[in-house]
């Protein structure tokens, strides 16, 4: 109210200012017009006429004023009423409110109260929650451990049991292996029997062979040193033939010599008549020459003449026209035929010249063939001399040749009765010896006889009649006995010949199969061997193959593998699947998404499985100790409904049923047992309205029942 | 180079010899399809158009192999040189080419060279690569993968080099064997033969 009059006031006031300023204006416009004395009583009067404005204003104002208050005393009056009105409501609304209070406080206190028991059992609860997942925690981690191991198991089962199919692969490989390996061994050891055999029969040869060829070559040897004798006697016998020649050419030369000296004495006649004949030459050269001279001279004469005639002629006919040149021509001419002629005359000298040098050369090489021919009758006298010496020689050297012989024989028979080679050689030498000194003592004898010549020519063809007799008869014997011995001998080198050749078939033979072996690569190894670098191409597309396979094989238990869980997966979800079915063979990656999804279903149901177990384990130990602990059995008949059965039960079905209400309160139900406790039912239940009071009272009535009993 | 000189030394024998090696296994190895046609690419030697391979394992092989060979016949060592094919399925030999090498060592001994022409020596090793080549008429097909192996015969004493071990002589049994044509280059003489296993039908 207080405000509302200041309200007023402060209008009052506002539209009294307003009024002033209004009167103002004009009041100031008049003053500029009117002088001061004007507006002074215009002041007066306006201030008059405010001041009673004034007061008009203030009585409308109180009078307002009081209308308000009144009006607000009503106002307050009512609103007092009103008030007092909502007082008494509040007032009522307070007792009431209190009563909820108090009443609210009830509850709220029993609910504390509860809340307290809820509380506490939370917290056992918790407790017991927290122990069990402790416990469970643990059993989770025994269980991930076992899991773990588990699998670490299967894998390593796994891997033992593929190793172990490697394994026994690699042994039956080794087995098969082992099998044509001894197979090829058994083969092989044939193959050296065989070889071995052919080895030993080939040695056996080959010393057959050797022993053959050692008793070859002293058989060569021996052939070879008689055929030195041989040659040796043959040579003698070549030297007696030669001496038989010439001793057959003596009469030839003889002969010779007869002609020689014919022709000698001819050649002297003949020289003779050369002479004579030269001498009638050297007369006939000289009438020839003569008579060419004079018939050159004739014919020069001639030509002179008929040149000069032809001259004269000439002169005669042309003596007045050229006398003097002609002359000189005529001269020159004559000059020069004379020349000619000189020039002829030369010529012809010459050759007479060179015809009587020629024969003169004739001349002395028919004295030098004279004389070559006295001298060769000379030498072949010479020569006759030497023939008849050597005709005794020979003689002397055919006594020799016949001690030899005998030496021979004996050495021969020898050879025959012994054939000892140890023996061999130094008889050989021994006899050489003895050749040597018959040889020394012959040629001893030789000059004697030499000495002796002149006196044994009487002898000579006599001796020579006997050497002729002498030497058919031993020529005839020593050819019979070195002709048998030859003939023995010859017979034993063909036998051995044919013995050699017979091992040559062989050796060829075998040294046929042994190029058809070199041919097919087998070869000696003692003295070859074969080499190869050990990365070769074989060896290294043989390890690729095997690394192919094994890849191969890796990948057949993969797919394996594979096939065998889409198998086991598609038999879980075959319902789902069906319509998959076919996508499964062909696509790889959806089957891995299923694969690991599959796994991890398998896993949380294995999880589930566990946690199950751990559940019905614990809830088994719950149960357990709680009928120990309390001494009832509680099992869930149906929904809500609770059978209790005491340890100290008389009977199995003694048992108490409880029911749960829908507001939660636990009812016993009527059973066979709870009859015969209805005393215990009252008090307990009906009276205290306590279960567990009566639960244990009636566990304390069966103890004591059978403690008693 | 030879070719230039009068005569043949040693080493320049054993260079050519080589070289027709080189180039016959080459030739064997296209020729009997142990590796496809289409690795070998064509060069003139000899007068004729021969195939050489190019593959870089193959050629690397066949120059260790072959320069190996080349010291070995200026040794006069080696006896034989065979190149053998093997099924790599059933690990059977089917063919054996074998060269029989002999060495006249006294040209070890005088070094002055033997007068032979190079021409006449290239006219045998042209005769034997074309045999090589007619062989195709009768040496049966070879069906299965077939892989190669190069062995030699080199005298027992002889120091094994790395890289290099003994093998078997990897025979054929009951082989078809025929006989190509030889050529010398008056020091070391060489003569072609290849075995090949009975095909069943025949």
């Amino acid at each position: 109210m207080d405000l509302e009059d200041d309200t007023t006031i402060l209008t009052t006031l506002k539209s009294f200012n307003s009024f002033i300023s209004r009167p103002e204006h004009p009041q100031r416009l008049s003053e500029h017009s009117a002088g001061s004395g004007i507006l002074q009583s215009q002041y007066k009067r306006s201030m008059e006429l405010l001041e009673a404005a004034e007061r008009v204003h203030s009585k409308n104002r109180y009078l307002q004023l009081d209308q308000e208050k009144k009006q607000m005393e009503l106002s307050h009056k009512r609103a007092r009423f009103e008030l007092e009105r909502a007082a008494s409501d509040s007032a009522r609304d307070l007792e009431h409110e209190v009563d909820r209070n108090q009443e609210l406080l009830g509850q709220i206190k029993k609910l504390e109260e509860r809340a307290e028991e809820v509380n506490k059992k939370l917290t056992e609860q918790k407790e017991a929650n927290d122990a069990l997942q402790k416990n469970l925690e643990g059993l989770n981690k025994t269980l991930e451990e076992r899991d773990d191991k588990l699998g670490t198991a299967n894998q390593t089962i796994r891997s033992l049991k593929d190793e172990i199919r490697e394994l026994r692969q690699k042994i039956q490989n080794q087995d098969s292996k082992m099998s044509a390996q001894t197979l090829e061994n058994q083969e092989l050891q044939e193959k050296i029997d065989l070889q071995q055999r052919k080895y030993q029969e080939v040695s056996q040869l080959c010393q057959s062979l050797q022993a053959a060829q050692s008793s070859c070559s002293d058989h060569i040897i021996k052939i070879k040193e008689l055929e030195r004798r041989l040659v040796f006697q043959e040579q003698d016998f070549a030297i007696v033939k030669t001496v038989k020649s010439e001793v057959a050419r003596v009469p030839d030369l003889e002969k010779e010599l007869k002609r020689l000296r014919d022709d000698n004495a001819y050649l002297r006649e003949s020289r003779e008549n050369c002479s004579l004949l030269k001498e009638e030459v050297e007369g006939l050269r000289k009438k020839l020459e003569r008579m060419e001279k004079t018939k050159e001279e004739l014919i020069n004469m001639e030509l002179e003449k008929e040149v000069k005639v032809v001259c004269t002629h000439l002169y005669a006919n042309c003596s007045v026209l050229c006398l003097v040149c002609r002359k000189p021509e005529d001269l020159s001419r004559e000059v020069i035929q004379i020349q000619q002629r000189e020039i002829a005359l030369k010529e012809q000298n010459y050759t007479l010249n060179s015809r009587v040098r020629s024969v003169e050369r004739s001349q002395s090489e028919l004295r030098a063939e004279l004389t070559q021919q006295h001298s060769k009758t000379l030498e072949e006298q010479k020569k006759r001399e030497a023939q008849d010496a050597l005709v005794r020689r020979l003689q002397k050297r055919v006594l020799l040749l016949t001690k030899e012989r005998d030496g021979m024989r004996a050495i021969l028979e020898s050879y025959d009765s012994e054939l000892a080679p140890t023996e061999y050689s130094p008889q050989l030498s021994k006899r050489l010896r003895e050749a040597e000194d018959i040889l020394l003592k012959t040629q001893s004898h030789n000059a004697e006889m030499e000495v002796c010549l002149q006196a044994i020519i009487f002898f000579v063809s006599q001796a020579e009649l006997e050497l002729e007799s002498l030497k058919k008869q031993q020529a005839s014997a020593l050819l019979n006995s070195v002709c048998a011995c030859i003939f023995f001998l010859r017979q034993k080198i063909e036998d051995l010949e044919r013995e050699r050749q017979r091992l040559e078939e062989q050796n060829n033979i075998l040294e046929m199969r042994l190029e058809r072996h070199n041919l097919q690569g087998d070869y000696d190894p003692v003295k070859t061997r074969v080499l190869h670098l050990k990365m070769n191409p074989t060896a290294i597309a043989k390890q690729e193959r095997q690394q192919e396979v094994e890849a191969l094989r890796q990948e057949v238990t993969r797919l394996r593998d594979l096939v065998r869980s889409l198998q086991s997966g598609g038999a879980v979800g075959h319902s789902q699947d069906d319509t998959h079915n076919p996508s499964f063979s062909l696509s790889l990656a959806p089957s891995k998404e299923v694969l690991d999804l599959r796994k991890q279903m398998e896993s949380s149901e294995l999880r589930n499985q566990r946690l199950k177990e751990v559940f019905q384990r614990k809830i088994q130990e719950f149960r357990t100790v709680c009928y120990v602990l309390t001494g009832y059995q509680i099992d869930i008949t149906t929904e809500n409904q609770y059978r209790l059965t005491s340890v100290y039960a008389e009977h199995m079905d003694d048992s108490l049923l409880f029911k749960k209400g829908s507001n939660g309160s636990m009812q016993l139900m009527e059973t066979e047992f709870s009859k015969t406790l209805g005393e215990m039912v009252a008090l307990h239940l009906h009276h205290q309205k306590s279960i567990p009071a009566f639960l244990s009272a009636v566990t304390l009535d069966l103890f004591s029942r059978q403690t008693t009993v | 180079m030879t070719s230039t000189l009068k005569g043949i030394t040693l080493k320049g024998s054993a260079e050519l010899v080589a070289e027709f090696f080189s180039f016959g296994i080459n030739s064997i190895l296209y020729q009997r399809g142990i590796y496809p046609p289409e690795t070998f690419t064509r060069v003139t030697h000899y007068d004729l158009s021969l195939l050489l391979t190019t593959d870089p394992k193959l050629k690397s092989y066949l120059t260790n192999v072959v320069s190996q060979l080349k010291e070995w016949l200026f040794e006069c060592t080696v006896q034989k040189l065979v190149l053998v094919i093997t099924c790599l399925e059933t690990n059977e030999v089917l063919e054996r080419w074998q060269f029989d090498i002999e060495c006249d060592k006294s040209a070890k001994e005088s070094s002055a060279p033997r007068e032979k022409s190079i021409k006449t020596i290239q006219h045998e090793i042209r005769s034997v690569i074309r045999q090589i080549t007619a062989t195709v008429t009768f040496l049966p097909l070879l069906e299965t993968p077939c892989a190669f192996d190069l062995l030699v015969y080199t005298d027992k004493d002889l120091v094994v080099p790395d890289k290099w071990e003994e093998s078997g002589p990897q025979t054929i049994d009951q082989p078809e064997e025929v006989r190509l044509h030889s050529f010398t280059t008056s020091i070391h003489k060489v003569n072609s033969m290849v075995a090949y296993k009975k095909t069943e039908s025949a």
